[in-house]
């Protein structure tokens, strides 16, 4: 796949004190793979403050507001395992993925993300893979035709 | 204010978002492959930025007031989940068999 989402932007086995953590270490990743510039950690976070980002099933995609695409320096996105799951409003999530996007790029990636969430044993798989090559796998593999 | 189209005269559905970055491109794939066989076309757009030819907006039912605002005399179908809400069934259904859709 792409390097959207590459080797060194998926880090297993974290934790985090609170869901703000989490979203602070998925931009300070993001930051270091060189996808945003400082001010994009700040305004993820506001983000987060206005409306949870968990989609459910424990996956949350913290990203920041329209107007902070300025601080974007690359469309790239970042895993963030935390196995022991961190409390996020009314649910629990075990896996970020950070998003700094200008552009169109990663609506595969996303579109796969939410093929993967439908199945309940696929999203487990996720939230529990074990090596960086079981995420990139996962998430990389061809979009699947919608059942009828 | 609630309004109401005809499935059959929907040509453009936007899925809108704060950022139009994360929810709104998870959620654009997935509609756009149900609709694919209506040649309705199916973008994704920050809420602020949804454009005037839309004819139904879908977005989360935190943003739905910001929605409205933008686009008054459209339908907006706010949704609560991201994965398996009804609304995207309502949405795709009204398009496929022709009927009114409200929102």
């Amino acid at each position: 796949m792409s390097q959207l989402l590459a080797p060194d932007a998926v880090r297993l086995g974290l934790r985090a004190s609170d869901r703000f953590d989490a979203v602070r270490q998925s931009g300070d990743a993001l930051m270091e793979i060189g996808a945003v510039q400082a001010p994009y950690i700040d305004a993820m976070l506001e983000r987060e403050r206005q409306m949870s980002t968990s989609l459910g099933e424990g996956f949350a995609i913290p990203h920041g507001t329209d107007e902070s695409r300025r601080w974007i320096i690359e469309t790239k996105l970042v895993f963030l395992q935390f196995p022991d799951g961190v409390d996020w409003e009314d649910d629990t999530v075990s896996v970020c993925i950070g998003i700094a996007a200008v552009g169109d790029e990663h609506v595969g990636v996303l579109a796969r993300l939410a093929q993967v969430l439908v199945v309940p044993e696929q999203a487990a798989r996720l939230r529990g893979a074990e090596g960086i090559e079981d995420v990139l796998s996962i998430l990389g593999s061809p979009l699947e035709e919608a059942k009828p | 204010m609630m309004g109401t189209i005809l499935g059959s005269d929907v040509k453009k559905v936007v899925v809108a978002c704060e950022a139009g970055m994360g929810s709104s491109v998870l959620l654009v794939s997935q509609l756009r492959q149900r609709l694919k066989d209506t040649g309705v076309v199916v973008e994704h757009s920050p809420v602020n930025r949804i454009p005037p030819d839309v004819d139904v907006v879908v977005c989360h039912r935190g943003l739905e007031a910001r929605a409205r605002g933008v686009v008054p005399d459209k339908v907006v179908v706010p949704f609560n989940m991201f994965l398996g809400d009804p609304a995207f069934d309502r949405v795709v259904n009204a398009i496929k068999e022709g009927g009114p859709l409200q929102g």
